[in-house]
């Protein structure tokens, strides 16, 4: 079972669609379009959340994960992506191998020290420290411990199935470049430029003589299969090739199935090797790539790492870690005696959740001892009330306000709701009622830990959010939801009214609690989507001012610029079982 | 069960360090380095160690069994690993954290990877240049190349051990005194 989590949306999703908002919460496309906070980038310029789908990336460099040399992309494709120095896997572990040399002969007396050279005496092989596989067993030996892969680069060249791919690439060679060029003709007409090098050569293959088939259609396609030329295989495959009935010979004798190679062994050379795990050889190293990433609007760049193999340092890294607050999810521990009229309480207005709630009342009495147990296999129960934490940090340094609000089945933009719970009221699929605080509550700035004053906690609340406390404060009791308790650590009371509201401050964290009601017919997982909107104080106000998005705008309040920006996320809270399941 | 009575033979060449649990009647030979933190368990036989085994940090050899648990010569086992095999040949190498019951009886010139864990459900006896590896524990025959070479390393790491184990931490007081 999973736990309970918070994921982040990105808008590149709903790129066709008319709203920002995304798809509700019980859609399976709902779980394309939200990411966990650490994958996801931000767009500076463009003020908005980019995830690893939208962006464009492309590669910075290449090198070798063994030597960590960087390889020139011009020799990368003449390298075959592979390390050209001394880096090879062994092909039975995919450890990397070691050049050693041979064993001196054995001295006739056994106690006495043996004479080893230090660098090894020639031959010199290579040998896997891992799983003690050694070259010597696939008939490698080398002169020289220096440029293996150059030694080895004849044999590589000279395999029947490198020259066929080369003779592949001659023929092809013309062609590539004869559609390149007429797709790049602006006379051309855009319809065709699907056709390009990889179709065309299918074509020919589809129109090639079979025997024993019907040749129809065939004078059509005739012109286009006349301007290519027909490849002839260097080696006839029917014929030669794999040694079929050796093999089969081999098969029979086999006593032990680690004689045969395994097909992840083999899937890395050609597929016209021998399948004895004797005949394994070893493969140069796979070279890595460092890739950078553009936003796919204004094509700034998002990350960019160093250069330097050796270094995981990044010269540039815009992580939405950064601009958006970090939230997690708690979900708290029923009490041992649920009070019946709390949920009674919480559940009023709403007869079909009033039902629920009532139903779980009087089966909550059973199945109390149960409760800590289903909620750490992160099961919920039908029909009961659950609590839950949202910890928010702010990564800004500068104090953000903070105002949740559930999206409602018929996304309606970016427009806030104003009063209210934030009812779930998905009719058909969602039986559950989310309440969240409404006000909006300040995030501290962050700092550095010792930049924290003790008494902190009351630096942000100014006379004027009191206000909005105490006014959320009649408003719950008078909804019978929402309730706020007191915004300070240390404000116990008020716990037989719920813990809807922030429930602690502390540092750049605040701590905010929120409730779920499911109803009696409630199964699956409990999930919805949560718009986040934050103010903050823009530095500068010029950079943002005249951006187009409709996910922030501004207003200019005072001396500074207070900016807002909103996003969507989706928080999971837990799956419920089935009924049969919790009785 | 009658309470384990302690008698430990260690020869006045071995390197044994202080912090080292020893449980039985246990013999050590000359020139095997035993780590602190090491543990030595002889629960039911004794356990007889041969020349030059290097036992690191953590190692855990418990000897289950009436009979002598002998380990012979110059067998590497490194940190972390257990061993309840009830004989262990020559030239070994168990891995770190590597786990291997007492169903098993190792020869020569054997090789437990890092981690492995070795449960045969009978006795069985490994082979002679055995290597056990990843994390299925697969089994290969070394062909042996290049094994004078690391029986020379092997010899280097124990010479250097024996020289410097010494400088940085107690040894046991009664070496060679039983």
């Amino acid at each position: 079972m999973t736990l309970p989590s918070v994921l982040y949306h990105c808008t590149c999703s709903n790129a066709y669609s008319a709203t920002n908002a995304p798809p509700p919460a019980h859609l399976p496309s709902s779980s394309y379009a939200f990411h966990p906070l650490s994958t996801l980038f931000f767009c500076e310029e463009c003020d908005l959340v980019r995830c690893n789908r939208c962006v464009a990336v492309e590669v910075s460099g290449y090198y070798c994960p063994n030597c960590l040399f960087e390889v020139p992309s011009a020799s990368v494709r003449a390298e075959k992506n592979r390390c050209a120095r001394n880096c090879f896997q062994c092909p039975h572990c995919s450890n990397t191998l070691s050049v050693v040399g041979s064993d001196p002969p054995p001295n006739p007396n056994p106690r006495a020290p043996p004479n080893v050279n230090s660098s090894g005496d020639s031959p010199f092989f290579l040998f896997c420290n891992y799983c003690r596989w050694d070259s010597v067993e696939a008939g490698m030996t080398f002169e020289k411990p220096t440029g293996l892969a150059h030694q080895l680069q004849k044999n590589e060249d000279l395999a029947p199935e490198t020259l066929e791919f080369d003779r592949l690439k001659d023929h092809f060679e013309p062609l590539l470049r004869a559609s390149l060029h007429s797709s790049s003709s602006p006379a051309h007409p855009v319809t065709s430029t699907p056709m390009n090098a990889i179709t065309a050569a299918a074509n020919s293959a589809l129109n090639r003589d079979i025997p024993g088939l019907r040749r129809k259609g065939r004078g059509e396609k005739h012109n286009l299969k006349d301007e290519w030329g027909v490849y002839r295989a260097r080696i006839d495959s029917a014929n030669s090739g794999v040694d079929a009935e050796g093999e089969v010979d081999f098969l029979r004798d086999c006593e032990d199935v680690n004689e045969i190679a395994g097909l992840e062994q083999r899937w890395g050379s050609s597929w016209a090797h021998s399948i004895k795990a004797n005949d394994l050889e070893p493969l140069r190293v796979p070279l890595h790539s460092k890739q950078s990433k553009r936003c796919p609007e204004c094509r700034h760049i998002l990350i960019k790492p160093e250069q330097k193999s050796q270094s995981v340092r990044y010269k540039i890294k815009l992580m939405a870690a950064n601009y958006l607050p970090l939230i997690e999810i708690m979900l708290a521990q029923p009490p041992a005696q649920m009070p019946t009229a709390l949920q009674q309480r919480t559940a009023k207005g709403r007869p079909g959740a009033a039902q629920g709630a009532g139903a779980g009342a009087s089966g909550n009495v059973t199945t109390v001892g149960a409760g800590a147990d289903e909620l750490g296999a992160g099961l919920l129960v039908s029909g009961r009330t659950y609590q839950f934490q949202l910890a928010f940090t702010n990564p800004l340094y500068d104090p953000i306000q903070v105002r949740l609000s559930v999206q409602r089945a018929q996304p309606t933009g970016f427009t806030l709701p104003t009063a209210g719970t934030g009812t779930s009221t998905k009719p058909a699929r969602a039986p559950f009622a989310i309440s969240l605080p409404t006000t909006p509550f300040p995030i501290s700035a962050y700092a550095e830990a010792w930049e924290y004053d003790d008494d902190d906690e009351e630096m942000f609340m100014d006379d004027e959010e009191l206000e909005d406390i105490i006014a959320g404060r009649e408003v719950g009791a008078a909804g019978g939801m929402g309730a706020l308790r007191g915004g300070r650590p240390g404000g116990a009371g008020g716990s037989e009214k719920g813990n809807v509201g922030v429930l602690e401050r502390k540092a750049n964290v605040t701590k905010v609690g929120g409730e779920v009601v499911l109803g009696k017919d409630a199964l699956g997982e409990i999930k919805f989507n949560m718009l986040v909107s934050y103010t903050y104080r823009s530095d500068d106000p010029q950079s943002n001012a005249d951006d187009g998005s409709s996910a922030a705008n501004t207003n200019k309040t005072g001396t500074g610029e207070m900016k807002t920006f909103s996003f969507y996320s989706v928080v999971y809270l837990g799956t419920v079982g089935p009924r049969g399941a919790t009785r | 069960m009658a309470p384990i009575k302690d008698k430990f033979t260690i020869h006045s060449k071995a390197v044994v360090c202080q912090d080292v649990e020893l449980k039985g009647d246990i013999t050590i030979g000359s020139g095997t380095i035993v780590h602190p933190k090491a543990t030595i368990f002889a629960i039911a036989g004794p356990i007889v160690i041969g020349t030059g085994c290097i036992i690191e940090e953590a190692v855990i050899i418990v000897n289950r069994k009436k009979e002598v648990m002998r380990i012979g010569d110059e067998n590497l086992f490194e940190i972390g690993s257990r061993v309840e095999c009830p004989s262990i040949g020559d030239f070994n190498t168990i891995g770190t954290r590597a786990r291997v019951h007492h169903t098993l009886r190792m020869t020569s010139y054997c090789v437990i990877g890092a981690g492995c864990l070795v449960v045969p459900a009978e006795e069985e006896s490994l082979e002679e240049y055995t290597v056990i590896y990843g994390p299925s524990a697969e089994r290969r025959i070394w062909s042996g190349r290049g094994k004078i070479q690391e029986l020379d390393l092997r010899r280097k790491h124990a010479e250097y051990l024996r020289d410097m184990l010494p400088k940085f931490n107690r040894l046991r007081e009664d070496k060679g005194l039983k």
